[in-house]
């Protein structure tokens, strides 16, 4: 059984428009998995969809064999939590220092403090900044900007973490840091779903690679491998 | 409903100069609410004691007798549009006419006792019924004269009327302000706070969590500038009373006849301030919620 289904996806945001075209994808429970393709390819639209941001125009996505577009309003916050999102421009709330952000999370569920109290330092030792507790986002370099957007994202303990370009906006030695934590959390048996156009992360890791354009999955490989768009054509 | 509190005092302390201007204009637009439902009751009250004052008088022939005379009273009495009906003898008239020109002795020597007619000054409940006693009366048997200042009263009427639909017009355009303003005021809050709610759904809060913050803001705010605005008012009409510049008792909107202390006024103003206030508030930041935190 496939956790997560993409069956004959499209979706038309303007007539003739197309993000994604009649798109069919399955991601199995502990999976680590690469999206790659040129910017507007579709790649974050796939994701929107997986969080319910965005209907499918045509064709459906299944959690668990659930159809997530036929989810009742009010069973939307359980998809979430279980579906843990990690985005390019981290999405903190500034005004927070690290242990709220993360605390955040849980408080939305009327989990206890003490569950509060216990569950966000765990995290935040999962990504290395424990220390770092009660300093506010701008006092956090890029990476540990992620680092602590991770540990939110994992306060459900969710079941697949979504990362849309994590490390976009972020140095290459943060990059590294961010990808370590992923594969741990993989390790631990949490399905990683991760879009990006960096070719070096993605060779280095010889994952799962799907590569999108225009809209369509031109190729899909386990331990594949991505040059992006001029070395593709290069490489034939 | 202790974390609902508590982040709503963070969120008061953080946007301290939004919460204050928020307070502050929806405090003064119900003090203009409360004070256009004072200037409408003070000049209901003051249309009513001049209605009060509005009388026709039927003068009778000098063969009329008395007895005749009363029993028309007390067959006028038993009419529903009656208010009150008073006997003024030749003997009263002459009276009441001796003391209104006392400093004219030439005047009074010249007439006689009995010239005055008796009449009947009648009041009637509703000033518009004035207009058609007066042709009822005018055909019966022994009435000579019937007096009615018909322009006076129906210029009363007019005014009446006017203070009426202005008041209520203005009361009901006041009440549309103050919820255009809390759905402004929340708003604004949904959008300084644009990205915390994003994040907040994106990481699994449910609706509630998420909109009922800010329906127990709109809800918090309101009832907040009503209490301000009404102990303003309270304070004004109480000293107002105290100075005697206000009557002590007022009339009610639209029930005739109907008199109320000016105190217990006071106390019915504040709680349908308070009420609006509270309802204005509710309302208003759910249809906000609604409207602009998009799902």
């Amino acid at each position: 059984m496939s956790q997560i289904e993409f069956r004959n996806v499209t979706k038309e945001y303007d007539p003739g428009f197309k993000a994604l075209d009649d798109v069919s994808l399955t991601i199995d429970d502990g999976e680590f998995i690469f999206l790659v393709g040129p910017s507007g390819a579709g790649k974050s639209t796939l994701i929107k969809m997986l969080i319910r941001e965005e209907f499918p125009s045509e064709g459906e996505v299944l959690f668990n064999e659930v159809p997530i577009a036929e989810l009742p309003r009010d069973k939307l916050p359980d998809l979430r939590r279980r579906i843990g999102v990690v985005f390019q421009d981290f999405k903190l709330l500034n005004s927070k220092n690290v242990f709220e952000n993360v605390a955040v999370a849980l408080e939305v569920v009327d989990s206890p403090d003490e569950v509060i109290k216990n569950v966000v330092p765990n995290v935040l030792s999962m990504v290395g900044l424990v220390e770092k507790m009660f300093n506010f986002p701008k006092q956090l370099s890029g990476g540990e900007k992620q680092r602590l957007s991770i540990a939110r994202a994992l306060a459900h303990e969710p079941d697949v973490l979504v990362a849309d370009e994590p490390t976009g906006m972020i140095d290459p030695k943060s990059t590294e840091e961010v990808i370590e934590i992923l594969e741990r959390i993989n390790s631990l048996g949490t399905t990683i779903i991760m879009a990006s156009h960096d070719q070096n992360i993605v060779n280095k890791l010889k994952k799962r690679v799907v590569r999108i354009e225009e809209g369509k999955i031109k190729s899909d490989k386990k331990g594949g491998r991505y040059y992006g768009q001029i070395m593709a054509k290069l490489l034939g | 409903m202790d974390k609902l509190w508590q982040s709503f005092l963070v969120n008061i302390k953080r946007e301290k100069l939004l919460v204050v201007a928020n307070l502050v204009i929806m405090t003064v637009t119900f003090l203009v609410l409360g004070m256009f439902l004072n200037i409408i009751t003070l000049s209901q009250t003051a249309l009513r004691s001049l209605e009060e004052q509005a009388q026709l008088t039927v003068y009778f022939r000098d063969e009329f007798l008395e007895d005749q005379i009363l029993n028309m009273k007390s067959e006028l009495e038993t009419d529903e549009r009656v208010m009150e009906v008073k006997y003024v003898s030749k003997d009263d008239a002459f009276k009441i006419f001796t003391e209104i020109n006392k400093d004219q002795p030439v005047l009074l020597e010249s007439i006689s006792r009995n010239i005055l007619p008796a009449s009947l000054e009648i009041k009637t409940k509703e000033l518009a019924d004035l207009s058609g006693m007066v042709s009822e009366l005018e055909g019966r048997e022994g009435v000579e004269e019937v007096k009615f200042y018909k322009e006076v009263i129906e210029r009363f009427i007019a005014w009446s009327n006017a203070v009426y639909l202005i008041g209520l017009v203005l009361a009901v355009l006041f009440v549309i302000v103050s919820y255009a303003i809390v759905v402004v005021t929340i708003r604004l809050t949904i959008s300084s706070k644009g990205s915390e709610l994003e994040v907040l759904k994106l990481v699994g809060a449910s609706d509630k969590y998420v909109k009922a913050p800010l329906v127990f803001q709109g809800t918090f705010f309101g009832f907040i500038s009503a209490m301000v605005s009404s102990a303003l008012l309270a304070l004004l009409s109480w000293g107002g009373v105290s100075y005697g510049i206000l009557p002590s008792k007022v009339a009610l909107f639209f029930i005739p006849g109907v008199k109320l202390e000016t105190v217990i006024y006071i106390v019915v103003l504040v709680f349908v301030l308070i009420l609006s206030g509270v309802l204005l508030g509710f309302i208003g930041s759910s249809v906000a919620v609604k409207k602009y935190l998009k799902y």
